[in-house]
Parts: structure tokens; C-alpha cells; sequence
């Protein structure tokens, strides 16, 4: 059998290459109108008058008043209301649609419509828990008590911003009575869902299909929901096509982003210079609304001892409300703040101990077999030491790391060790997602894949494809898989938590099998195939107690820098880095979310900065938001190692998010190295490394 | 209907912009994003746009015995090739914006807009550029400072298209550049220094320094550097700490979402300092 990870073009190459690819913005209907959002100028207060002009005819406006049933976007928590009625959260909360066929004159409509607030004062720190979580593991109270040196730490990360390429967008239409929705989406069935939520119709009312969609990094999870239930009520309504589609600067003032945390860490130190105990509190900005805050919150949590064993754990971790933009999901989903935290705490723990930083570190890694931050245990092997081993040796780390810690140079070098634990947290895939798979043979030996997995440029439906042409052994030409359409293909899940690949693509193996053994040449066989979750996965929801995923993903990145001793800017000279992905389905799309995802990662470390103020962001579009450019992208190597996972297709695990989780803990030890003081807050800018600078810890 | 013109001569151009309503754009790399509307629409012109790219007569670097004459419509791409366009101003239009951007764009339209941020102006400023003006009825040469006159303001009038930008001729032994932007392409700057200086037997004979970004206009204290004329190195060494003070007064950055003025002057004189210490 020939290899899978061998690279193949992908499947979308051709039609995005060529510029055939249809993307929402594309769509053209006849007759169709546009929709434009107006939105809350104020951080907090209420609504006291709305002053509309005299419409024009064949102009409306769509607001809570026209919704069918519930005024809430269903997500997890039902805090997200599609309109705001009299109460606004953040600036940017939406209030009412303009609909109608020039956009001209509905930008004049917008700007002429005057809101009268009664203005509240509203929050911005850390005051409001809505969401508040624990767990421990051991007894972390007894070992504080039996220890006498403790060390503590805060560290600070703040926003970051997916900037896909293609802003979110819509276009809805009515079709036979039925609402069909086209969008830029990742999660076909939470749009699905949330709208017939918002319409109070039966399953078969709406239809949702996913258009080409230009990148998504999370940021598409679950704010597409918004939009799509917003533009469904205004299609209910007014019964013809509308397009509602953001500019750059209308998607980054209102869309989600990586929610900034605070994270304290106390380590409990004992005779032998080892962490005894940790004691985490764990503090993420929700923003206005929770959505899913409460998932990422988890994530962190669970990663609260990333590729560290540690016996003795007490973890809290709170999500507050704030009145700015909502957070959600990105990339890594709450582990990037925690793994910034530990590995930057474990140097820092080494260094105050006087221990040799690698050793330490070492000498905490975890093992197969060892209990997992909630007691559960890593019941794969862990290949870290040849993992670390490998990004050493071709990172030159031990000679660099010894040579610039000592001289001027301003050369650094940094080195973090992470995990990224793979699909649902806990029992998610088993008792919320319950994903299903279809293969459907035709009469002429095509198999179709039916699965709504969203390829949002990651390669899915090429590494899918792979897997289902693997197993049955035919050509790869003999597969087909469209863009999921929810009139036909089952509800697999959504495209998230490093799980397409593992979770659908292995219920896709799984279906594969069947097929080839209930195939009949020349006739129609259909095979289903749905989620069970391994027998020796053990969760309990309530307590964080057990397994939290079925299996893990590790890496390691090496980053080295330069800073300039005159300006503080930090230049990237180069990135190493080595993953254990169980098996990859295609070395280069591998190999390009590594390039991708360890850029996002390492720039969320120093470079991507966001800020508000009084709940007004300031970098709004991509002038003032900068994410790396080819210029600002250091050279990269990936070393990725043969590790095979018994319950992924053809060994395969998690990959997306792990390239991105350890960018910035690698990046900030680097700097922290080339300027021999304390990095506790990322982005590590250079006006940041000039107050290190005049004042930082060494 | 809204009107715009694509003249093919400077002649046309000037009659097409003498009543004063329409503007002119050069590269657009300012002007469309000025511009810029929401979602699906078109940036406005509601007074029309008078095309300058066409005009092959303002695509010229020529080079006489005193000054270099740059023409207005030249690509800051084309500057970058020319064999005589001065390194020093290569090496700062290397660091504008990027490849795709600097096929278009021009610094006249750098001048015309007038940010504290354009990285051509400070090179300008050090250099003593001249910048040539035509209207209808007639013409004029001003000098950089002359032609901005604050923050995203000049002199120029709306019947007047910047033709020519004259850069004199002079002989330096030391120049720097920096810019300092958030990233290293397609960045605006947060601060930027230029300094040249002309050293003859240890004697200072010439000493330029220009900041960016740090005040409403480029900053550059000709009345410092006279002073500083004709010292020997090792004094001027000696006095860097007092240059700098005399310096920070003209300093005066402000804070906004790309930076914050403590680190802007703390940049600016890190370098000035860095200069002075390597000559
Ligand atoms: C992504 C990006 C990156 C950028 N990076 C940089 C950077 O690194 N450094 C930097 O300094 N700038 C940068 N800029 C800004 C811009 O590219 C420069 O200011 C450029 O020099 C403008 O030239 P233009 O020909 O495109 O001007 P235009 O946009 O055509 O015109 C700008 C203004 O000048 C006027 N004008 C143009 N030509 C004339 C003329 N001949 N006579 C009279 N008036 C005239 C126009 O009416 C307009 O008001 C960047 C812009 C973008 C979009």
C-alpha cells in the first residue's frame, strides 16, 4: 500500500488557483437586496429613542420586534441575543437591520438613524464571573502546607484577531417556503440549529450550505450564527434574497477574538527542588456575551500542566463579563494562554531555584501512563524526549542557548514543549456532537462523501478523500466530496478542536470498511457510521474527572530571535520546530498548517496587538492590526514524527491547532533570553521590552 | 454624472484641475484607501478625479551637476533601480510599503499627503529637497518645509500638480536610516531618524538629523546642527548627551493605536545617540 502522507494536489487547488471558486461575496442573485447592521455606539446602557428617517420605498428595517420565536442566537450559553432590545452590551452590539437593493442609499439610511442611550457605566475588568470552574488533583493544599518556598507568578496575554482573509458573510434566500442560507462558515449544523431556534420552524425549514470559504482559524465557529439567524428573520419577513456581507473594519470591530487572560500561577516547591503542588487561577475576558466562552475557559484549564506532570493541583479558572466585543473561538481555543503561562512559569520557577532550565524541565515531563492534569491517564505513548531531542539538534539549541544566555549579543533562543488534546473536550464528541458520517456509493462506482466538514483551506476534503480512496482502495479520482449542503449530509460535527481529521475522518475509515465489504459493483449502497466513544475514555462532566481527550497531539518549537538594543523590535531569525501528529494523511498539507499555524503563533507572541479603549478597540482593520507578512516570517523547518494512534484513520491525530499553541511561550523565552529580564505579558512589543527594559525582573 | 479625466498631457491635466473642484491621484495608495466605503462600495469622487498616471513627461530622473530632478509620476519602484537615485533614499524606499504598492505609488503623492509617517519626507527634510509647482498660470519652487505645513496639510492649492522634486547633490562620509515600524513590510511607521554628516580630517563639516513621526511635521533643528559644525569627533562625542537634550524639547510624539510616546522619544534619541556614537 502505498503511503498516505504522500502529497497530492488538493482537491480545491484547481478552482481557487484559477479563480473559479465561488465565495459568498460572489453571489449574485436576481433581485437581490443587501443588509447592512446598525449597531450600539455605547459600551453599556439602554436604549431610550430610536429615531428612523421616512424609508424609501422598498427599504425596511428588521429588528427584534419581527422574530418569530426566541431573541437569542443559540451557542452554548442562550446569552447572545440576535437583536438587542432595550439593553446594549458593547459597542458594536447589533440593534436593527437595513434592508433594501443600493447600498448607498442604505448607508445613508444608517448614518441618518439616530439612538438615543441612557448611558450605564459599564465594566472592563475583572468583576463579573459568569462562568466558574475547579478541579484538583491530589491534595495541592497539603502540599503547600508541607512545602516552605512557594513561587508565584501572573502572566498576561491579550486579544488576537483571526484575520481570515475572506470576512464573514451570508446571502439567504427563500426557497418554496424554506429558508436556504449560503455562508463563510465552519459549523454548518450550529447555523442550521441556531436559525430554526430563532424561526421556531421544524428541521426541514432551513437549509444551510457552506459557499468557498476563505480561511477561518475558529473565528467562524460560532459568530456565523449571529449573522445567519439575523438575516433569516429579515428573508422571513420580506420574502426575497438578501446579502449581508462585512467589510474588513465592520468584521473586526464586531467578530469574536482570542479571549485576553490573567493567569496566576503558584508553585509549591519541595526538598529536592521539584513542583510539589500548583495552584492555577485561570482568568479569561468573555467580553459582552458567553457564547461558548465556557468550552475555551475548559480548554485552558485542561492544559493547565501542558506537557508536564505534576502530582498535586488545585485549578480555578472564571470567565468575566466585560462590556466589549464577545470572544470566542480561535485556533487553539483557551490552550494558547495556558501554555504561554506554564512554560514561561517552569523557566521562571528553574531560574529563581538557580536549577539548569532544561534539566528541570525534564525532569517534570510527562510520561505514558502518568495521571493527567484531571486524573485521567495518557494512555498512548509520549514521544516528547525524541521530540526535543531532534528540535535541539537542528536548532543548534544546547550550543545557542548556552552562548547567548551569557554574552550581548541580543541573540535569544527559546524552547516550549506542549500538547494539544484532540476533538471534544471530555465527553462532548460522545453526548453533544454524536457525529455521523454517510458514503454513498453510485451506480457508477463513485463513492460520495457526506459529512459536514468545511474546508476552509486546512486541505480536509483532501486529506478525507485520502482516507475513504485508502481504505477502499480506489483511485482518489473516484471519490467526491462537495462543499456540505444540510439537505445532504449528516450533522458530523463542526470543523473544530483539531478534530476533523481524527474524529470524521476515522468514522469515515470505519465506513469505509463496511462499504468495502458490502460493496456490489454498478449498485447504489449507502453506509452510515456514528461516534462511540472508546471504552477505556472515561469523563465525568461535572467534576473534571477522568480523560478529557481521547488522545493528544505534541510538539515542540524552537524560536530564536534578535533584539535590537536601540528600538526593542524583536526580529525572528528562525523556527524550528517537531510535532508528534500521530500519522499525517498529507505531508504538505501537514507541513502547511505547520508554517501557518507556528506564524500565527509566534506573532500572537509579539507582534499582533489589540487593545480597547472604553470598550472601543483601537486597531480595527489591517493597518493597525498587523499579523507577519512573508518579510516578517522567519525561515521554518518541521520535523514531523511517525507516532500512529490505533483510533485515528491510518494513525492519524490532531494537528491544526498544535502548530499555533506553543509559538508564543517559545517566542517570549527567546526574547526573555536575548534581554535577560522576565517576559510575563505577551505581546511582547517593543514598547513593552523597553519597559523591561528601564525596570524588568532579571 | 460624475466627471474624471485621463489627460495625456500636463497641459490637459492642468486645465482639467484650473477651477479648482476636481482631484488628482497619482498611485491611489493614499487617496483609495482614504476613501474607502463599507462592504461593496466604491470609493467616492464626488467632484471626479483627474488621472496623472499617463503623464510620461513626469516619469524622469535626470541628474545635473548640483541636484538630482525626480519627476513627479516616477514609481517609487523605478527609484529604487535608478543608478542615480542616492542610496540613502534607496534604502528608505526600500522599506515603504511593499513591492506590489511601490509599482504605483509616487513621492509626490508621499508630499501631497502630508503625513508626519511618510518615510520619503524625512529624506526630503534632510536633504533640503526643493519641490517645483505648476498651475494653469503658472509655477513655483518651495522647499519640503515650505510645502507641509502640519499634519496632513500644504500649500498647495487645488489647481496645482507637484511636477518635479529636486534632491541637491551632497557629499556625506556617514548616513543612517531607520525606520520603525510594527512590522518589517506594508507598516506605517511609528518613528522613523535620518542623519548624514560629513567628516574631514575629524573635523565635523556637515551633520543632518531628521525625526519622524514624532511631531506634527518632520522634525529637523538646522539651528543644533550649525552649531555643531566644525567640532572635532571626539567632542561632538563627548556632547552627545547634551545634543539629545537639546534635541528632546523638538520631540513630541503622541500616543495612539500604533505606538506611545515614551517609546517613540526614547527610540528617537537611542538613535540619534547610536549615530553620534559611531561616527
Ligand atoms: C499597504 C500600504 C502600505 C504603505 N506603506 C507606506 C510606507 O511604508 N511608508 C509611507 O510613507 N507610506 C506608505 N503608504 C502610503 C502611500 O503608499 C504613500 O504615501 C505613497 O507615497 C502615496 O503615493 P500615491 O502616488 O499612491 O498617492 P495618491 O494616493 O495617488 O495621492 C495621495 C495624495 O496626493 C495627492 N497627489 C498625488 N500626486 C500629486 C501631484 N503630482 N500633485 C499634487 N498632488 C498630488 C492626491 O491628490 C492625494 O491627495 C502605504 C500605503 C498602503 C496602502
Amino acid at each position: 500500500m502505498p503511503d498516505i502522507s504522500k502529497a497530492v494536489p488538493k482537491l480545491d487547488e484547481e478552482e481557487k488557483m484559477s479563480g473559479r471558486a465561488v465565495y459568498v461575496d460572489d453571489i449574485d442573485i436576481p433581485g437581490m437586496y443587501f443588509a447592512r447592521t446598525v449597531r450600539s455606539t455605547v459600551a453599556k446602557g439602554r436604549i431610550v429613542k430610536i429615531d428612523v428617517p421616512k424609508l424609501p420605498k422598498d427599504y425596511h428595517i428588521i429588528d427584534h420586534t419581527d422574530i418569530p420565536a426566541k431573541n437569542v442566537v443559540k451557542m452554548i450559553f442562550d446569552d447572545w441575543p440576535v437583536f438587542a432590545e432595550e439593553k446594549v452590551t458593547h459597542i458594536g452590539d447589533p440593534i436593527m437591520l437595513v434592508v433594501g437593493k443600493d447600498r448607498a442609499v442604505i448607508d445613508d439610511i444608517c448614518e441618518n438613524i439616530a439612538i438615543e442611550y441612557a448611558e450605564e457605566e459599564p465594566v472592563f475588568d475583572f468583576r463579573d464571573s459568569a462562568v466558574d470552574y475547579r478541579f484538583e488533583k491530589g491534595d495541592a493544599k497539603k502540599a503547600f502546607e508541607r512545602t516552605a518556598r512557594h513561587i508565584e507568578y501572573t502572566y498576561r496575554t491579550g486579544y488576537q484577531e483571526q484575520a481570515y482573509i475572506e470576512p464573514q458573510g451570508f446571502v439567504a434566500y427563500r426557497e418554496q417556503g424554506r429558508i436556504t442560507l449560503i455562508g463563510s462558515i465552519q459549523c454548518p449544523y450550529y447555523v442550521k440549529n441556531a436559525v430554526l431556534d430563532t424561526l421556531g420552524c421544524g428541521e426541514d425549514d432551513v437549509r444551510v450550505k457552506q459557499a468557498v470559504v476563505g480561511g477561518a482559524f475558529g473565528g467562524k465557529e460560532e459568530y456565523p450564527s449571529v449573522m445567519a439567524c439575523q438575516l433569516a428573520v429579515a428573508v422571513k419577513k420580506l420574502n426575497v434574497p438578501i446579502k449581508l456581507v462585512f467589510g474588513r473594519e465592520e468584521d473586526m470591530e464586531v467578530t469574536t477574538k482570542r479571549h485576553p487572560s490573567t493567569i496566576t500561577l503558584r508553585a509549591a516547591i519541595a526538598e529536592d527542588n521539584t513542583v510539589a503542588a500548583l495552584d492555577a487561577h485561570i482568568k479569561l475576558d468573555g467580553g459582552a456575551y458567553l457564547g461558548l466562552s465556557n468550552v475555551v475557559l475548559s480548554r485552558s484549564m485542561l492544559a493547565v500542566t501542558a506537557a508536564y506532570t505534576i502530582e498535586n493541583l488545585n485549578v480555578a479558572g472564571d470567565v468575566y463579563l466585560t462590556n466589549t466585543v464577545p470572544n470566542g473561538a480561535f485556533r487553539g481555543f483557551g490552550a494558547p494562554q495556558m501554555i504561554y503561562a506554564i512554560e514561561m512559569f517552569m523557566h521562571h520557577i528553574a531560574k529563581d531555584l538557580g536549577e539548569d532550565v532544561l534539566e528541570f524541565r525534564l525532569k517534570h515531563l510527562a510520561k505514558q501512563g502518568d495521571m493527567t492534569a484531571t486524573s485521567g491517564h495518557f494512555h498512548e505513548p509520549i514521544i516528547m524526549p525524541a521530540l526535543i531531542e531532534r528540535a535541539m539538534e537542528m536548532s543548534d539549541y544546547r550550543r545557542k542557548a548556552s552562548t547567548y544566555a551569557k554574552d550581548e549579543s541580543n541573540h535569544g533562543i527559546g524552547m516550549s514543549w506542549f500538547f494539544h488534546g484532540c476533538g471534544f473536550t471530555g465527553s462532548g464528541e460522545a453526548d453533544h456532537i454524536k457525529a455521523e458520517v454517510k458514503l454513498e456509493k453510485d451506480i457508477e462506482d463513485k463513492v460520495h462523501i457526506h459529512v459536514a466538514a468545511v474546508d476552509m483551506g486546512q486541505g480536509s476534503k483532501t486529506t478525507l478523500a485520502k482516507v475513504v480512496a485508502e481504505t477502499l482502495g480506489i483511485p482518489l479520482a473516484d471519490v467526491v466530496i462537495d462543499n456540505p449542503d444540510t439537505d445532504f449530509v449528516p450533522d458530523s460535527g463542526p470543523t473544530v478542536a483539531s478534530r476533523t481529521a481524527m474524529v470524521v475522518g476515522g468514522l469515515l475509515a470505519r465506513a469505509g470498511q463496511r462499504l468495502k465489504s458490502e460493496w456490489v459493483s454498478g449498485e447504489t449502497v449507502v453506509v452510515i457510521e456514528k461516534y462511540k466513544q472508546p471504552d477505556h475514555i472515561r469523563w465525568d462532566d461535572e467534576k473534571f474527572h477522568g480523560d478529557a481527550y481521547p488522545a493528544y497531539s505534541w510538539g515542540v518549537n524552537v524560536v530564536e530571535v534578535e533584539v535590537d538594543p536601540h528600538t526593542y523590535e524583536v526580529r525572528v531569525e528562525n523556527v524550528t520546530s517537531a510535532y508528534d501528529g500521530g500519522k499525517a494523511l498529507d505531508e504538505r498539507i501537514v507541513l502547511g498548517q505547520a508554517d501557518g499555524g507556528i506564524a500565527q503563533g509566534v506573532a500572537y507572541g509579539y507582534l499582533e496587538v489589540m487593545e480597547h479603549d472604553k470598550g472601543k478597540l483601537k486597531q480595527r482593520n489591517l493597518t493597525d492590526y498587523m499579523i507577519p507578512t512573508a518579510v516578517d516570517t522567519a525561515p521554518t523547518r518541521t520535523y514531523l514524527f511517525d507516532n500512529p494512534y490505533a483510533l485515528g484513520p491510518f494513525g492519524a491525530k490532531g494537528f491544526g491547532e498544535l502548530t499555533l499553541v506553543g509559538g508564543a511561550p517559545a517566542l517570549a523565552l527567546a526574547v526573555e533570553m536575548a534581554i535577560g529580564r522576565k517576559v510575563t505579558k505577551i505581546p511582547v512589543t517593543p514598547e513593552v521590552i523597553m519597559e523591561l527594559m528601564k525596570h524588568g525582573k532579571h | 454624472m460624475v466627471e474624471h479625466i485621463v489627460p495625456a498631457t500636463l497641459a490637459e491635466a492642468l486645465e482639467a484641475i484650473a477651477d479648482g473642484k476636481k482631484e488628482v491621484i497619482a498611485g491611489g495608495t493614499d487617496l483609495m484607501v482614504q476613501r474607502r466605503k463599507g462592504a461593496g462600495r466604491l470609493p467616492d469622487f464626488p467632484d471626479g478625479l483627474v488621472y496623472l498616471f499617463d503623464l510620461d513627461e513626469l516619469k524622469y530622473v535626470r541628474k545635473t551637476a548640483d541636484a538630482l530632478h525626480i519627476g513627479a509620476m516616477t514609481p517609487l519602484e523605478e527609484l529604487l533601480k535608478h543608478p542615480h537615485v542616492p542610496n540613502l533614499l534607496k534604502t528608505i524606499i526600500a522599506e515603504m510599503a511593499s513591492p506590489a504598492l511601490r509599482r504605483v505609488a509616487t513621492i509626490a503623492g508621499n508630499i501631497a499627503n502630508a503625513s508626519p509617517a511618510g518615510d520619503s519626507l524625512i529624506y526630503l527634510y534632510l536633504i533640503d529637497a526643493n519641490v517645483k509647482l505648476i498651475s494653469a498660470s503658472g509655477e513655483r519652487s518651495l522647499p519640503i518645509h515650505e510645502i507641509i505645513t502640519g499634519p496632513k496639510t500644504t500649500c498647495l492649492t487645488k489647481q496645482e500638480i507637484i511636477v518635479e522634486i529636486t534632491i541637491p547633490i551632497h557629499r556625506f562620509t556617514h548616513e543612517r536610516f531607520k525606520k520603525i515600524g510594527p512590522r518589517r513590510s506594508d507598516a506605517i511607521s511609528k518613528a522613523s531618524f535620518a542623519a548624514a554628516a560629513f567628516i574631514e580630517e575629524d573635523i565635523i563639516r556637515d551633520f543632518r538629523v531628521a525625526f519622524g513621526a514624532v511631531s506634527a511635521t518632520v522634525v529637523r533643528c538646522k539651528d543644533i546642527e550649525e552649531t555643531l559644525k566644525g567640532t572635532r569627533v571626539d567632542a561632538l562625542k563627548e556632547a552627545s548627551r547634551s545634543i539629545i537634550e537639546r534635541y528632546a524639547s523638538h520631540i513630541r510624539p503622541i500616543d495612539d493605536q500604533r505606538s506611545n510616546k515614551v517609546y517613540r522619544k526614547t527610540v528617537s534619541t537611542n538613535l540619534l545617540a547610536d549615530f553620534i556614537a559611531t561616527l
